[in-house]
């Protein structure tokens, strides 16, 4: 009896000492199967190549809202549950790196050169000399437009191929489409601010003073709104409400296009009755305000390591050298989710990647759409986010729609509504 | 005499014991959080600091229009589905306790199953079917009941609608198996007594059936209740968080919003929070003062 349970114990003690001798574990949470985590995916490929014994477990929370809630509840309590890395969207981090200040790993006293990485990414995550993640996508944005209603309107998709437009031009485009097939020019997800941040920050418009307080009675924010309901008003927009509601009409010929960044890149692939039609042209400009360009970005996230992590120095190693290293096999990786999922990283050392200057051929005449991105990216004007970011964008959002739904009547209207209910939901 | 009282005082203290287990769990899940949350309701929170303001999250409620509005909606949501849907289960569950029909359990089953559904599910696929171009729209259309669509998620009057429809459907098997219950309980001899003294069969509803299940509604309608004012996967999923524009937002989305995604500021939730309990309270008490007390006659 006594034998039996000695050799018992004895077994368990292997069983556990050889289950975790079996290697070191690093979880990561992010969002999207076929961007985010492919690339994690493809990254733990290349580190696992030279420690075969790491395993790198990849946790997928649905969408960006879901890991911020899980976020918050594993570092309301204190840490339990937390992972060692988690991907975290640029316009969000400023809160989250005021609010838990103590959460995030400094990686740039671990050595990481930030000189590497484009300047636009690494602002946010900066405060004082302290810098926090590893910046990765870029959100530049283009119109996306299909060229074969074009064709059937009568018009040469050629005529607008790789111009800078301005809105008028877009709109006239719009209303012969409209006239002659009965297409929306865009569709747009109504009860989402991006759009209109889109077009705005495309003009250098801010949402914020410099000392972090609203500010929404800018020329460049009332000609954006005007802009939106122009374009509502001519019916040349197909509203839908909900993320996954949006995905769907883009890929079920809803309108002609839509505005919005690089990373739809995976959305359009997805579906191949795409292939051959779809061009994209820089990002239209506001006519009327000095510091507007034909260039904007939307989104864009950035890796963090949890600073409280056990395996804090190996989730820095593997970060370190796949995404922030001049190795050829890091680099390699770069271009390989480039042609994989559209995924283009901000690691300026990368993008001399030969799918940088690739034609991609899904789309209209070959077009070599990461060129394009990667130029436009570089002309984007600089958007401060500050840490009331969330609370801002819903207001708008709501004021916005309002304001379409004749609910408000006019464009002052609008900017008093958000911004009261700003005050409102801030407490501020 | 001693060895009654030895006795008395050994059933008490074993009593006691019996009873600890269960005292020790409520102390620590429901009291400790009770008495913590009178604490975070004195604090402005931020993420990991948080600072002592006094009654200031509840000054900052007063004026907080988007809470009101969601309060507002909680309160329309329970004026128009709570009695749609006791009337309704009602109903069904008269109907579905007559002895003759064949399709009793099967249909009896079809109207509770809703109830036991995943409401993650079920709002996903309503969103599905809801949306502009969707199914039923399109079978509306095709039936020439409507000629435009009906924006039932974009449009503030029928995204409130649809948050109702959908509550509908859920619970009113939920509802009506209680009162099926409750119908099982009532002697049929007063039925055959009315039937004697000529009574038709709408009066014998509306002077017998109702007054003797009384009881039963009453447990309905606290329940439904605060079920509505904790509302929350409706409008969460079905709707996106309250769309369009706040008009499908009710007061547990707004807190969630405010603990989770928007501030971190749990002070300012918790404070929401007790006002939500207060009024859930408040509710209930008058309708057990309405409808408790009376006695049905005899």
């Amino acid at each position: 009896m006594k034998k039996t349970f000695v050799s018992i114990l004895l077994l368990l003690c292997l069983v556990v000492a050889g289950v975790s001798a079996q290697g070191k574990k690093l979880t990561v949470w992010c969002w999207d199967p076929n961007f985010n985590q492919y690339a994690m995916n493809e990254a733990a490929k290349v580190y696992n190549k030279a420690h075969p014994d790491v395993k790198i477990e990849i946790v997928e929370t649905g969408n960006s809202d879901n890991l911020v809630a899980k976020l918050t509840s594993g570092l309301q309590a204190g840490g339990v549950g937390m992972p060692d890395i988690f991907l975290f969207q640029d316009f969000q981090i400023e809160q989250f790196l005021r609010d838990y200040p103590n959460a995030f790993a400094d990686l740039k006293a671990a050595g990481i050169d930030y000189s590497k990485f484009a300047p636009y990414k690494v602002g946010p995550m900066t405060v004082g000399n302290k810098i926090y993640g590893i910046p990765f996508d870029t959100g530049s944005t283009g119109l996306w437009l299909r060229t074969d209603y074009i064709k059937a309107a009568g018009l040469n998709p050629d005529d607008y191929y790789g111009k800078n437009l301005t809105w008028s031009q877009v709109i006239k485009l719009g209303e012969t489409v409209k006239a002659k097939t009965g297409m929306p020019l865009l569709s747009y997800q109504s009860d989402n601010f991006d759009m209109l941040r889109i077009v705005v920050q495309s003009t250098g418009g801010q949402f914020f003073n410099p000392d972090g307080s609203l500010n929404l009675q800018g020329d460049a924010f009332k000609k954006s709104i005007a802009l939106f309901k122009e374009l509502n008003d001519k019916g040349l927009l197909y509203s839908v409400v909900g993320w996954s509601d949006w995905i769907n009409a883009v890929n079920s010929d809803k309108a002609v296009g839509f505005l919005n960044a690089i990373w739809m890149v995976g959305t359009v692939k997805s579906r191949p009755e795409n292939k051959g039609k779809y061009m994209i042209i820089p990002t239209p400009r506001i006519e009327g305000v000095a510091t507007a360009a034909n260039a904007s970005n939307n989104g864009g996230s950035s890796w963090y390591i949890y600073d409280k992590s056990p395996n804090k120095a190996l989730a820095i190693d593997f970060m370190k050298s796949v995404w922030a290293s001049d190795k050829p096999e890091a680099l390699e990786f770069y271009n390989t989710i480039l042609k994989g999922a559209g995924a283009m990283g901000t690691y300026l050392p990368s993008q001399k990647g030969s799918n940088y200057t690739a034609k991609d051929d899904f789309f209209y005449k070959s077009q070599p759409v990461y060129q394009d991105f990667a130029a436009w990216m570089s002309k984007v004007p600089t958007l401060r986010y500050t840490a009331n970011y969330v609370p801002m964008r819903n207001a708008v959002a709501n004021a916005v729609l309002r304001y379409f739904k004749g609910d408000l009547k006019t464009i002052d209207d609008t900017i008093k509504a958000a911004e009261a209910e700003y005050k409102q939901t801030t407490g501020e | 005499m001693q060895k009654q009282r030895s006795y008395q005082s050994y059933l008490n203290r074993f009593g006691w014991l019996c009873v600890t287990p269960a005292i020790v769990l409520f102390c620590l899940f429901m009291l400790y959080p009770i008495l913590s949350s009178l604490y975070y309701v004195t604090q402005k929170w931020r993420g990991a600091t948080s600072t002592f303001i006094g009654l200031g999250n509840f000054v900052r409620m007063l004026h907080d229009q988007v809470f009101l509005q969601a309060l507002g909606n909680n309160f329309i949501f329970m004026a128009v589905q709570i009695p749609i849907m006791v009337f309704l289960a009602l109903f069904l569950a008269v109907l579905l306790n007559q002895e003759v029909q064949k399709l009793r359990g099967p249909l009896r089953l079809a109207i509770f199953l809703p109830s036991v559904t995943s409401l993650v599910v079920v709002s996903v696929l309503f969103r599905m079917l809801l949306q502009t171009n969707g199914m039923l729209n399109n079978l509306l259309i095709g039936a020439h009941i409507i000629k435009e669509p009906i924006g039932w998620l974009s449009d503030p009057f029928w995204a409130k609608v649809t948050i109702i429809l959908a509550m509908t459907w859920r619970w009113t098997g939920y509802n009506m198996v209680f009162f099926l219950v409750g119908l099982q309980s009532i002697d049929p001899q007063i039925y055959e007594a009315a039937e004697v003294d000529g009574a038709s069969k709408s009066r014998q509803l509306f002077q017998i059936t109702i007054p003797l299940l009384l009881p039963v509604i009453l447990f309905s309608l606290v329940t439904s209740t605060s079920g509505t004012m904790q509302l929350f996967d409706e409008p969460n999923i079905l709707t996106q968080g309250g769309q369009p524009y706040n008009s499908t937002m009710t007061a547990a989305v707004y807190i969630y919003r405010q603990a989770f995604l928007v501030n971190g500021n749990f002070g300012y939730a918790t404070a929401l929070s007790y006002v939500v309990v207060l009024i859930s309270g408040i509710f209930a008490f008058i309708q057990m003062r309405l409808l408790g007390q009376r006695e049905p006659d005899k």
